[in-house]
């Protein structure tokens, strides 16, 4: 057991740490002032992602340091996003640091609903010099601004598509690599269904997993996203796409597939029950930790290219501050001192968080000793998939108000197929005839 | 005299009327302000194309019938309600049914029974929450002991959510495992309430088990059953906490009953107008049944 003064002298070493972070992180001025911020309360809220989660165990830090209080809460994906679009529509001022959401960027920041951060980021008396914006991947600053440059929120991940194989052993004996292309995930999911192991895992965001196989087949979401968004699901080569994608699921997916969230698919691969899954790399990068039986087994690759190229999904998500918020200074201390890169940098190194956001982070040493997982150099794997996506607009149709309709339907018609209620030709067309009623009663002129 | 004494029995009256309607009016008051207005605004909202990306769009009444005119076009909405129909007629018959028969074997004086009573009541007094994640354990086959031991014993069965065939029984079957208990609830207390002599008078004559229910019994729990069964039926289109846990409407539209039509369109599409009209109809569709069980609860206090 530990005395009181030992026990006094690591609370007093943690606390000196802390203080060194905080400094570093450019808020040495603000400690220097005294406590500006001292009895000011936020109310923070992102979906429970990794690094939301991760960052609530710092907080304690935070508000020894700020004065502020800070009440944080990380709901689940779906209830985040319908609590936050009532809040945000209605002007309300409940929160003072949400989360910017990729699939509602057009519509929460078109309306307005979000404060520019560039004012901040000027002032030095608020953001010093070396916190280092442009640190930040320019294609996630890229779809958190306006068209005059104007930036909303600070980016906390990159979510890229990548693909894992948990049981890389059984296919090296059958002489199999990882795929490369559709084809491959044909070959390597039929070879590994048997004995247990289901040959492919995906989970039941088909609106996020199934247009990389769309675009990759030549088809897209809408015409030309995000001038012309006349939906495009009932093309030849949409139909195509769906039926391949369906196929994975049915004939290679575990009982129940069509219910599986990312969580199950993560769980699947480090069971031992699943081989090979497209996912977001943070939902497959678990498969390599200690407690995963397929920890020895795993490799992980780029999205495979379908006939008409290479299309990695692509999602990030950022802070901003609703421009109800009452005391906005104070939002962005919070917002400034969580994306520092101290703070980015003891996500990755002290709790093993593997998706950054900024270069600094994902070229550092740590990050890629941390990620090179089974002799697979999984951040160069990450950071070329971010540079795919920023290189072209294929990801425009994400970003378009009207996507989270679309997107619906794109997960109902993946479901009719897989579940066998309909043919891929059939569904399709049914999702092509309720986007363009839902488009319309949007207001889409098409 | 006579006249004086019929003027001041008036005056009486009179004075007890605006009595009563002067005691009458916060309450009056209170209820408007809490189950009118709301219900008159949401039918104000369905008269437009209310999103709350647009404010403007709240107050255009340029269309007011638009909202409607495309739910009768729109076939997502009209095969929710045959979806709705399939939910409720075998939920209500589930329900009935399961809370007649327990409530009949409940219906003894003894202790064990009584503590009984209570156990069973357990699924109706949890949170709806909690009761669609047992029912999503239960129904997931990586973790469901229900799977586990079919699996073990060489009956694997394939997930019953994901099933177009089955999503919406399995959906059908938790609810009636939630709600049988409130049908058993009335019909018991309705069960208590019999009289024993007409019971004990049909036993000396020699009725069977099955003659006394269905010529005595019976007779006076019907309109128990009847209210109860339509209370489920009200009840049963509103159902959302299950279907939201378990399959969120799907495979496809499978469970995708109007009330969950209605919550994506407002809640993740944001057309806040339409899903508003969609409402109203529901609405309109519950306050009838309101007025049925209204009705048939006078018939059966006037001929009880």
């Amino acid at each position: 057991m530990s005395s009181p003064a030992s026990r006094d002298r690591r609370r007093m070493l943690k606390q000196a740490a802390a203080l060194g972070a905080y400094a570093l992180s450019g808020n040495a001025p603000l400690r220097a002032a005294g406590k500006p911020f001292e009895g000011v309360e936020l109310n923070v809220s992102c979906w429970s992602a990794p690094f939301p989660k991760l960052l609530q165990g710092y907080l304690p830090e935070f508000e020894q340091l700020t004065g502020i209080k800070v009440h944080y809460d990380t709901p689940g994906f779906l209830i985040y996003n319908q609590r936050v679009d009532l809040e945000l529509s209605t002007r309300g001022s409940s929160y003072d640091v949400l989360n910017i959401t990729f699939i509602y960027v057009d519509r929460w920041l078109r309306s307005g609903w979000f404060a520019p951060l560039n004012d901040f980021l000027k002032d030095e008396s608020a953001t010093p010099k070396d916190w280092n914006v442009d640190d930040f991947l320019p294609a996630t600053r890229k779809i958190m601004s306006d068209k005059e440059g104007h930036l909303y929120g600070i980016p906390w991940t990159c979510d890229c598509l990548m693909a894992a194989a948990g049981r890389y052993d059984l296919m090296e004996k059958m002489g199999l690599a990882m795929p490369r292309t559709f084809d491959e995930i044909d070959k390597v999911a039929a070879a590994t269904n048997k004995d247990g192991i289901a040959g492919f895992v995906g989970d039941n965001r088909h609106g996020w997993n199934f247009p990389p196989y769309l675009q990759g087949f030549g088809g897209n979401v809408f015409r030309g996203a995000p001038n012309d968004l006349m939906p495009t699901l009932d093309t030849r080569e949409a139909i195509a796409a769906a039926d391949f994608f369906s196929h994975l699921l049915r004939d290679y997916g575990p009982n129940g597939v069509l219910s599986y969230s990312y969580d199950q698919v993560t769980a699947a691969l480090k069971q031992g029950r699943g081989n090979y899954a497209t996912e977001g790399h943070i939902f497959l990068m678990p498969a390599a930790d200690p407690d995963s039986k397929e920890a020895k087994t795993v490799r992980y690759s780029a999205f495979p290219r379908g006939p008409a190229g290479n299309f990695p999904g692509f999602a990030t998500h950022a802070w901003g501050i609703p421009v109800g918020a009452k005391n906005k200074r104070a939002s962005w201390e919070f917002i400034k001192w969580a994306m520092s890169k101290q703070m980015m940098m003891r996500a990755v190194t002290e709790k093993g968080y593997s998706s950054p956001s900024r270069r600094s982070v994902i070229e550092s040493a740590e990050f890629k000793k941390r990620l090179l997982l089974n002799d697979n150099d999984v951040a160069d794997i990450y950071l070329k998939t971010i540079e795919v996506a920023g290189g072209s607009d294929y990801m425009a149709y994400r970003i378009v108000p009207v996507f989270p309709q679309v997107d619906t339907l794109i997960g109902q018609a993946i479901e009719r197929i897989v579940s066998k209620q309909m043919s891929a030709a059939d569904s399709m067309r049914q999702a092509q005839s309720s986007a363009i009623a839902d488009l319309k009663r949007a207001g889409i002129r098409l | 005299m006579e006249e004086a004494a019929a003027q001041g029995g008036y005056g009486i009256e009179r004075r007890q009327r605006v009595a009563l309607l002067t005691g009458l009016l916060p309450a009056l008051l209170l209820l408007a302000a809490l189950t009118v207005a709301p219900a008159l605004y949401l039918f104000v909202v369905s008269l437009t194309p209310a999103t709350p990306t647009n404010p403007a769009s709240l107050t255009d009444f340029s269309a007011p019938a638009q909202n409607y005119l495309s739910a009768l076009d729109d076939e997502r909405f009209t095969e929710s309600l045959w979806v709705q129909l399939k939910l409720s007629a075998s939920t209500v018959a589930a329900q009935t049914l399961l809370g007649l028969g327990v409530a009949l074997l409940l219906n003894r004086r003894a202790r064990l029974v009584h503590a009984l009573r209570t156990v069973f009541l357990i699924p109706m007094v949890l949170p709806p929450i909690v009761a669609a994640l047992i029912w999503k354990i239960l129904y997931t086959p990586d973790v469901s002991p229900l799977h586990r031991a079919l699996a073990a014993v060489d009956l694997p069965v394939s997930s019953l959510i994901t099933n177009p065939h089955t999503a919406l029984w399995a959906i059908a079957l938790a609810d009636t495992w939630e709600w049988f208990p409130f049908t058993m609830l009335i019909i018991l207390a309705a069960l208590q309430m019999i009289p024993r002599e007409p019971v004990e008078a049909a036993q000396v004559d020699g009725a069977s088990p099955l003659q006394l229910f269905r010529y005595v019994v019976l007779p006076y729990i019907r309109p128990a059953i009847v209210v109860a069964a339509l209370f489920r039926l009200i009840d049963s289109i509103k159902a959302f906490p299950l279907i939201y846990v378990l399959t969120s409407g799907g495979p496809g539209t499978a469970t995708q009953v109007t009330n969950y039509y209605a919550f994506t369109q407002a809640f993740n599409y944001a057309y806040w107008g339409y899903a508003s009209a969609i409402a109203v109809m529901l609405t309109a569709g519950v306050f009838v049944l309101s007025w049925v069980i209204g009705s048939r609860g006078t018939v059966s206090s006037t001929h009880g």
